[in-house]
């Protein structure tokens, strides 16, 4: 492997690999803009300028293939010299917009700017006028005044979506950022080029003048909206989801998430979530505390595991569950020798980048944790089946997939037999609407726990925001009613759950929250071929 | 331990010594009998000749330094200068002000759907308005928070606007002070 010399530092590193990604990765920080990790280089900004021993001329690193013995100086009189020259000339006609800009407080410019570019300005000429506010897309909005013409954006939907909306317009000084007439960024990667703008150029509709970047707190978490589980990072402030942004995982989702995936955490801070355990009574559901729903639940279900032929129970698991509360859930069902076990999972479209058929995180972990028809017992469809011909008389679902995916006649005759119907959930749903007892549920904020995606991989998701009233969480729910049922089961505690997976489950052996890490877990690769379900 | 005693010698009695006192009080009193009389005069000719403010019908102008509530400035189209960064917000010690944004379809596409600030916690630092990029919050020369209820103490937008004209004085104040 070559031998480089940075600032007097020597690095060994890869050859053909480029001199900027090589000082990044070893802690010298070579500013720039247009060059990112995931897309072609473009050459564009000239930010990344150092000084290369041999060459007549300062050298941008982006585009500097490595060479054995190479001396490079990225603190030099003349390179910070011409980084000065480089963020006055970005700086003619960027506008001062920083106080309404979204991009204020992560702002690339802002941030060279304070580090690099001088404090006053010698131009007197007037700024380019251009549209502002201008509306490209479903789900986001151009500013051409701010754009410093890095074409990350361009790039990213040539290379990596292949779409091909933007494009930069006219040449040299009068170049400007624009999308192809006729043809709206409505990519399902659309808010992507928000995130790789180096500046508040292309701003999400969804964020746009919504909060102050400082003000967010940020957890790392995956994506809970379909099985490929992307690495995600959640933005909240005062108990409150602002946005997700992707995490950089290259096994899993590069520096990428979709649009929908990236949008769906409204759910999180809506009004209409349940805060209170309901109860039927005369008909109508009303609020009850804790302790009553859950005797509720629990008597009706010691009743029917004592049914005469067997449990009349059926249990229907969320796969938006963490595997430790699927690991309750199916211990519960093994302690009342429920065999009626299955995971409703809404399966939509998929393509060839991120998205997954599976409209969940965590289908995979649910079938790992034994969530599935044991001996003598049926499956979903099934199940509902006999539940219609009064031979399951409980129902326990949990999350809203078994409302999207049934068949919706089979499932009102199934409610219409039941004795009881115990659903657990999120939002007052319509299957909540229809239920005798309704247990509120957690969203992915709220707790922490791990995901395995579609490929095998256990991933990490950790606790972002507070659970409002101090709900407990689904595994707390399980555990409670386990407890109820069985002597001595203790109260819901992720770490510890893990080890009892990782004792019971083969393919999750050894696992524990530090060996999941930040960036996830492949379990063996036996373990791994579980097909998807297809639409 | 042995002890020792000590004559001590102590004046005689002062002969009329109640005359001397009389005299001691009517001199203390010459000071404040001639205010008095000089304040009746005064009261009397209705050209007082004191300090005293005649708080709250009279009140002091302060000096453009003074730093008072911070409030809004508003501008002659009667919309607020502010345009909601934030900036205040996250400068503040107290933690006080709190904003939501909003966009509207004006040239200046952003302002405070919300804007408030917590009268009882402000500390009059000023940092509000140092921090602020677009001149639109400024402390101004009022002092008087005194609510009947905590929630009386939380002062919101249309509370905090004050037109520009009023606040001129300091405005220059805050140009020279701010090296801007």
């Amino acid at each position: 492997m070559p031998k480089i010399t940075i600032d007097g530092h020597e690095i060994e590193a890869p050859s053909g690999a480029m001199l900027l990604p090589v000082a990044l990765e070893n802690g010298v920080h070579i500013p720039h803009y247009c060059w990112h990790p995931k897309l072609s280089i473009d050459g564009s900004c000239r930010m990344c300028q150092v000084e290369v021993e041999g060459s007549p001329k300062l050298v941008i690193a982006c585009n500097m293939p490595i060479r054995d013995g190479m001396v490079v100086r990225t603190k030099t009189p003349a390179v910070e010299n011409a980084r000065r020259g480089v963020m006055e000339l970005l700086l003619v006609n960027h506008p001062l917009d920083c106080p309404i800009c979204d991009k204020a407080g992560e702002c690339l410019l802002q941030d060279y700017s304070f580090a690099f570019g001088s404090r006053v300005a010698r131009t007197r000429e007037p700024r380019r006028k251009l549209q502002k506010r201008k509306d490209i897309g479903p789900r986001m909005i151009l500013d051409q005044e701010r754009c410093i013409l890095c074409r990350r954006c361009v790039r990213f939907c040539r290379e990596v979506t292949g779409t091909n909306e933007l494009g930069v317009f006219n040449m040299g000084d009068r170049s400007v950022l624009n999308v192809m007439p006729e043809a709206p960024l409505a990519n399902d990667y659309s808010i992507c080029t928000a995130d790789i703008c180096p500046v508040g150029a292309l701003e999400s509709k969804d964020f746009h003048h919504k909060l102050r970047v400082w003000f967010l707190k940020k957890t790392e978490s995956v994506c809970p909206s379909c099985a490929n589980g992307c690495n995600v990072t959640v933005h909240h402030y005062r108990d409150r989801v602002w946005r997700m942004m992707p995490r950089r995982n290259d096994a899993v989702n590069e520096t990428w998430m979709c649009d929908h995936g990236r949008l769906n955490y409204q759910h999180v801070n809506s009004p209409d979530r349940l805060r209170q355990p309901l109860l039927r009574r005369n008909g109508h559901l009303e609020p009850v505390d804790w302790e009553e729903a859950i005797a509720a639940a629990t008597t009706q279900l010691r009743r029917m595991a004592r049914a005469p032929g067997g449990p009349a129970i059926g249990a229907v698991a969320s796969p938006h569950l963490t595997n430790e509360e699927n690991f309750r859930f199916a211990q519960l069902w093994r302690a009342l020798n429920v065999a009626s076990v299955d995971v409703a999972v809404v399966v939509g479209q998929k393509d060839a980048l991120l998205i997954k058929a599976e409209k969940a995180a965590n289908a995979r972990g649910a079938r790992d944790m034994g969530l599935l028809p044991g001996p003598g017992g049926v499956g979903l469809p099934a199940m509902l089946d006999a539940a219609a011909r009064g031979q399951l008389r409980v129902l326990y679902v949990c999350g809203p997939d078994l409302w999207e995916t049934a068949d919706r006649q089979l499932l009102e005759q199934a409610i219409e037999r039941l004795e009881c119907l115990i659903v657990q959930d999120i939002v007052r749903s319509p299957l909540a609407e229809r239920a005798h007892v309704v247990l509120p549920s957690l969203t992915f904020a709220e707790k922490t726990g791990t995901f395995t995606n579609f490929a095998g991989r256990v991933q990490r998701l950790r606790q972002a925001i507070q659970a409002p009233n101090e709900q407990p969480g689904d595994g707390e729910i399980f555990s409670r009613i386990l407890g109820q049922l069985v002597e001595g089961r203790p109260a819901f505690e992720p770490a510890a759950v893990l080890q009892e997976i990782a004792a019971a489950i083969p393919a999750y052996a050894g696992l524990t929250f530090e060996r999941v890490g930040p960036l996830g877990y492949a379990l063996p690769s036996a373990a791994a071929a579980v097909p998807e379900a297809t639409a | 331990m042995a002890t020792r005693t000590v004559s001590v010698r102590r004046p005689p009695p002062v002969r009329h010594g109640w005359l001397h006192s009389a005299g001691a009080i009517l001199v203390g009193l010459r000071v404040t009998s001639r205010h008095f009389f000089r304040n009746l005069w005064g009261f009397i000719r209705r050209k007082p000749t004191v300090f005293t403010v005649q708080y709250p019908e009279q009140r002091l102008e302060f000096p453009n330094a003074f730093r008072g509530m911070p409030v809004l400035v508003q501008m002659d189209n009667g919309k607020e200068r502010c345009v909601a960064c934030g900036l205040c917000e996250w400068a503040c010690p107290t933690d006080c002000i709190t904003i939501f944004p909003a966009e509207t379809e004006d040239e200046i596409e952003r302002y405070p759907a919300v804007f408030d600030i917590n009268m009882s916690r402000c500390m009059y630092c000023g940092l509000c308005e140092e921090a602020c990029p677009e001149e639109a919050i400024v402390m101004s020369q009022n002092v008087e928070i005194a609510a009947f209820s905590r929630r009386g103490t939380l002062w919101h937008k249309q509370d905090l606007l004050v037109p520009v004209s009023k606040l001129e004085k300091r405005l220059q104040h805050m140009r020279r002070g701010y090296d801007r």
